[in-house]
């Protein structure tokens, strides 16, 4: 005879199965899902890799002050990484996967040749919010569903025009990466603002990433007379032309227009060699600690206890990125993204008190322009020792 | 005022040459000896630079660091013709071009992935073993510069004699002329290869550790100087030591000359017209031999 009476050990089994399914037990808490692209891997690394970890150390952060409460419901953040290498074709292929697993806020991108790709998928898509803390190529917003909280290149041209200004500098030799988007569509308005300054253009010459002689063009300085060599691009490159120029004799000032973190810097030049040279960039997360920043000494202590290094310079950046979706997310009181579009629009900078940056108001207090462009100008440092610091432009 | 800076331009063009000229002196003598088109090449300089870099950053004195890479290097050099080449060239046939051509192409990506995965993908320069420079009334050479133009002189000279004046370089050059009939002439060609490949792999790690003081090092640092040095082989003769120095030394000038009197963004063009311009008059290359086919 059989035996139909279930034992106890098969009624444990299968109700440790099914009880899950039913939602019986513990429920996990509701998550709201911020997908970022960076270049987590690839020749961009020591960017990106700091903007993930800044992305990430704000999420930890918000949810353990509580998450973020929506509509009257509490929701923890989870981050969904993506990365993109800094290769368009890599950053199609992310956002589509963030897309497809219905991610719907996106933090990113780095690389200025990423964002156009990406830019006409998000603008085609009313399910997805984008905002940018990389790139500073213009046009990349819009004001609808993409916004930025990076300067654009304009931004850091600003801190150019101020570092002539007060310098009185009488020439300039420029010396552009021809393949990064953001400035070569602004060299000819740079180049045509520091004429009407009275600043005479030596000459533009281009490069491009990976070049290693520059000699050539260097050598034609001599000739040339410039006074300054403003050079726009990543500084790998900007390291090598700097250590050329001077071999080959030049004594003016070089100028730099480029985030490029100290370590990175030191790997390809002396410290004795960088010695004076300005770069014209917003401030960056390391500058506000110098400037005794007490957000920004706080971020520095968190990301140094969590990943044993100093964080990078465009790590406020994300970490900021972070908590202005928190602050759309309340201010909407939904998670839908036309909601969330719209309160970021209206969003004021006395709205998110956590920000590390210290971004220009509108004249109406908001954060964003129409466009959806926060206004974050250059500011010129000095490389003192073995590192940037801000420069008095007095002395 | 741009002639008064000529002087400075040719010195620039020989510093700049000379590089390309140490890269291709390798790259012939295994093209010419093996027949082989060792995109690898590219691999051995690269971790040449970047052995260099890990000992140096350990502490270790630059020429010992160079000399160490070196040694490391020819071992690697070994293993890839026992792994990557030798299967493909024991096939029927002793394997076609095209598909050595492939499997150095492959041998090249995985040797740029594993250096990915130890050193990363950030840029980085080895430390200078000597700073300072010659400065004349005409034109001013950095000592490293000048380094580098002496060890191309001394490398190819060192080659020049292992080939000339030493039983094994008559080897080598027997099986360069005709494989087969040194095989049957009793000349042990498995010899041949492994000192072919060392010497090969020798000079691309000492270009990698002396270019990688001068050029930031990267895992894909070597695919822009081999794709030159191919250039430069084609220019001075596949297989010929002097055609990979005066072709070096050709294109250098000729880039630099482009770049100084017209502009640098037509400086690759440059390389590409002359290139052009020598398959049309002089097919073979400045230095090398027409073949003719029966």
């Amino acid at each position: 005879m059989v035996n139909l009476r279930p034992s106890l050990a098969t009624c444990l089994i299968l109700g440790m199965g099914i009880l899950p399914m039913m939602g019986v037990g513990t429920k996990a808490a509701d998550e709201i899902v911020i997908g970022e692209i960076h270049p987590i891997t690839g020749p961009a690394t020591f960017y990106g890799l700091p903007e993930s970890r800044g992305v990430q150390l704000a999420a930890e952060h918000i949810n353990k002050a509580g998450g973020i409460k929506v509509g009257g419901k509490e929701y923890q953040i989870r981050i969904a990484t993506e990365d993109d290498q800094a290769s368009p074709t890599v950053g199609v292929a992310a956002l589509r996967k963030l897309v497809s697993a219905d991610v719907r806020f996106i933090v990113g991108p780095l690389a200025s040749g990423v964002a156009p790709a990406l830019k006409p998928i998000v603008e085609r898509n009313d399910k997805l919010t984008q905002l940018i803390d990389g790139t500073i190529a213009e046009n990349m917003t819009n004001g609808k569903n993409i916004f930025r909280n990076q300067a654009t290149v304009s931004g850091y041209n600003v801190a150019v025009a101020e570092l002539f200004k007060a310098k009185k500098y009488p020439s300039v030799a420029m010396m552009t990466d021809r393949f990064h988007a953001g400035f070569m569509n602004s060299q000819k308005e740079l180049a045509g603002n520091l004429k009407e300054m009275g600043v005479s253009i030596a000459s533009e010459d281009y490069y491009k990433l990976g070049d290693t002689d520059f000699s050539a063009a260097l050598t034609n300085l001599r000739g040339r007379n410039a006074e300054v060599l403003l050079i726009r691009g990543y500084p790998a490159e900007g390291a090598l032309i700097t250590k050329q120029a001077r071999q080959l004799g030049f004594t003016g000032q070089v100028v730099w227009e480029m985030v490029s973190p100290p370590s990175t810097v030191l790997k390809n030049i002396t410290a004795a060699e960088m010695e004076g040279v300005f770069n014209c960039i917003p401030p960056t997360t390391e500058d506000y600690v110098k400037l005794g920043d007490e957000k920004a000494m706080a971020l520095d202590k968190a990301y140094r206890a969590k990943y044993n290094e100093g964080p990078g310079e465009l790590t406020a950046l994300s970490y900021d990125a972070v908590y202005i979706f928190k602050a759309a997310f309340e201010k909407a009181g939904s998670l839908d993204n036309a909601a969330v579009n719209k309160a970021m629009a209206a969003l004021k900078v006395s709205d998110i008190p956590e920000l590390v940056t210290r971004y220009t108001p509108q004249p109406d207090g908001r954060l964003f322009a129409a466009d959806g462009q926060v206004d974050l100008r250059g500011e010129v440092s000095v490389w003192r020792g073995e590192a940037w610091e801000p420069a008095r432009l007095t002395d | 005022m741009m002639l008064e800076l000529l002087p400075q331009q040719l010195a620039n063009g020989l510093a700049l040459g000379s590089t390309y000229a140490l890269v291709a002196l390798g790259l012939t003598l295994i093209f010419g000896v093996l027949l082989i088109p060792n995109f690898a090449h590219g691999e051995f300089y690269m971790l040449g630079a970047f052995i260099t870099y890990a000992l140096v950053a350990s502490g270790l004195n630059f020429w010992l660091a160079m000399t160490t890479a070196v040694v490391l290097v020819v071992l690697i050099g070994w293993i890839v013709d026992r792994v990557v080449f030798q299967p493909v060239a024991a096939a029927p046939g002793h394997g076609s071009g095209l598909s050595l051509m492939i499997s150095a192409l492959a041998g090249s990506i995985i040797l740029q992935q594993l250096a990915t995965i130890i050193w990363g993908t950030e840029a980085r320069t080895i430390p200078a073993p000597m700073t300072g420079m010659v400065r004349t009334s005409l034109f001013t050479i950095t000592y490293l510069q000048i380094t580098i133009i002496a060890t191309l002189a001394v490398a190819w000279t060192a080659v020049w004699l292992v080939l000339h004046r030493s039983r094994l370089g008559l080897a080598i050059r027997a099986t360069s002329q005709n494989r087969d009939a040194a095989l049957l002439m009793g000349i042990r060609t498995t010899r041949v290869r492994l000192a072919t490949f060392a010497l090969g792999a020798a000079l691309g790690a000492v270009a990698g550790a002396l270019l990688g003081a001068t050029f930031p090092i990267y895992p894909s640092m070597g695919v822009n100087p081999v794709l030159k040095a191919f250039v430069v082989l084609v220019i001075g003769g596949i297989g010929s030591l002097p055609g990979a120095i005066v072709g070096g030394l050709v294109l250098g000038m000729v880039e630099v000359m482009v770049a100084g009197y017209g502009s640098s963004q037509f400086q690759d063009i440059g390389t590409f017209l002359i290139l052009v311009a020598v398959l049309l008059i002089r097919p073979q290359g400045l230095f090398g031999r027409a073949q003719v086919e029966r």
